[in-house]
């Protein structure tokens, strides 16, 4: 009786987790080592880099992106005034540095960590209103400028639903502006998404209260893909 | 065992969030996009909602927020406020100091 209840539990235990997706038996200290090694608190966030034809994609993501790693538990260095000293120092195109040694970042912002993303893809899939938003997240350290955390996304939503209005509507100016509007919002939705999505199995910072308990859990795959379903506005 | 299982279930739970953002995201693209008086209106009141009524699990102001908040205020010619806020990053985060006194001198006249 004890030994079934025994295999329950473990049972039960395994299932939870891997019940995040992951059909990989690596844990995070296993897959990001040296994000378990170095313990690093702050991230830099370069200005993503735009491979789309979506020419918002940069801006979409480049708004997004710190909430996600301060939910995450990290120090994020301020988005705005990074920025405007990255502009400054002619380092705003991270296109330049994506190879490069990164020492000078972590002397000049204190970053442990910069994050830099490659937006490929921000399309119309054939006729139909299906987008598809193909991302890369590179999160690398500035001590060594090793990438320490990788993520690959494709994410696809119908834009027909939101982004158009028929008949007599469709007509008035306002109602109009206000589709717009609403599609605008939904695409920073789809990036914070995305983002969201990328940095689930992130380890923790040393803000979040998981951190350094969360080794032992399974790593996801490099790469994810998913659909983001309309919601009503 | 007990911790590991809490742990799975909570990394698959929605995270509620270390913070609470308002409408942070789209007051942000929108002053990423148009950089105008109108949007860093928008931003402003948005940190202020972000300082005052903090909701999230660590009931402190979200890292860059006092500093992002100081960039704008520096853009709008208000230079005492942005001191203030620069001062308030640092004291709640340490670890921005490398940063923020390099960004005090470079505006010091």
């Amino acid at each position: 009786m004890r030994m079934r209840l025994l295999a329950c539990v473990l049972l039960l235990s395994s299932a939870l987790l891997t019940s995040c997706g992951s059909t990989r038996e690596q844990t995070r200290e296993v897959a990001y080592k040296s994000m378990y090694q170095d313990k690093p608190l702050s991230i830099l966030i370069m200005p993503p880099i735009n491979r789309s034809t979506n020419v918002e994609a940069k801006e979409f993501f480049h708004a997004t992106l710190n909430t996600s790693f301060a939910n995450a538990g990290f120090y994020v260095l301020p988005p705005f005034l990074s920025m405007e000293i990255l502009k400054r120092e002619s380092a705003y195109d991270a296109e330049l540095f994506l190879n490069s040694n990164l020492e000078k970042f972590g002397e000049v912002f204190g970053a442990d960590l910069a994050i830099f993303t490659i937006i490929h893809k921000w399309s119309k899939t054939g006729l139909t209103g299906m987008v598809v938003v193909e991302v890369e997240y590179l999160l690398k350290s500035t001590k060594t400028s090793e990438v320490v955390f990788q993520k690959r996304g494709t994410v696809s939503y119908d834009a027909s639903i939101t982004g158009s209005m028929g008949g007599l509507a469709g007509l008035m100016v306002d109602v109009a502006a206000t589709a717009l509007n609403t599609a605008l919002v939904r695409q920073v939705d789809i990036a914070h998404k995305c983002n969201d999505r990328a940095f689930i199995d992130l380890p923790r910072g040393r803000y979040s209260p998981e951190h350094g308990l969360d080794a032992g859990l399974p790593a996801n795959p490099p790469t994810f893909r998913f659909h983001i379903k309309p919601q009503k506005n | 065992m007990i911790l590991a299982c809490a742990l799975a279930l909570g990394a698959c739970s929605a995270e509620k969030g270390l913070y609470s953002w308002a409408d942070y995201q789209n007051a942000s693209y929108q002053y990423l996009r148009d950089n105008d008086e109108k949007a860093s209106e928008e931003l402003i009141r948005n940190y202020e909602k972000i300082i005052k009524k903090q909701k999230g699990k660590r009931k402190v102001v979200p890292p860059g927020v006092y500093a992002d908040y100081g960039f704008v205020l520096l853009q709008l010619n208000r230079m005492p406020e942005a001191k203030v806020m620069f001062q308030n990053e640092m004291a709640l985060y340490p670890e921005s100091k490398i940063f923020l006194d390099r960004v005090l001198k470079m505006i010091e006249p």
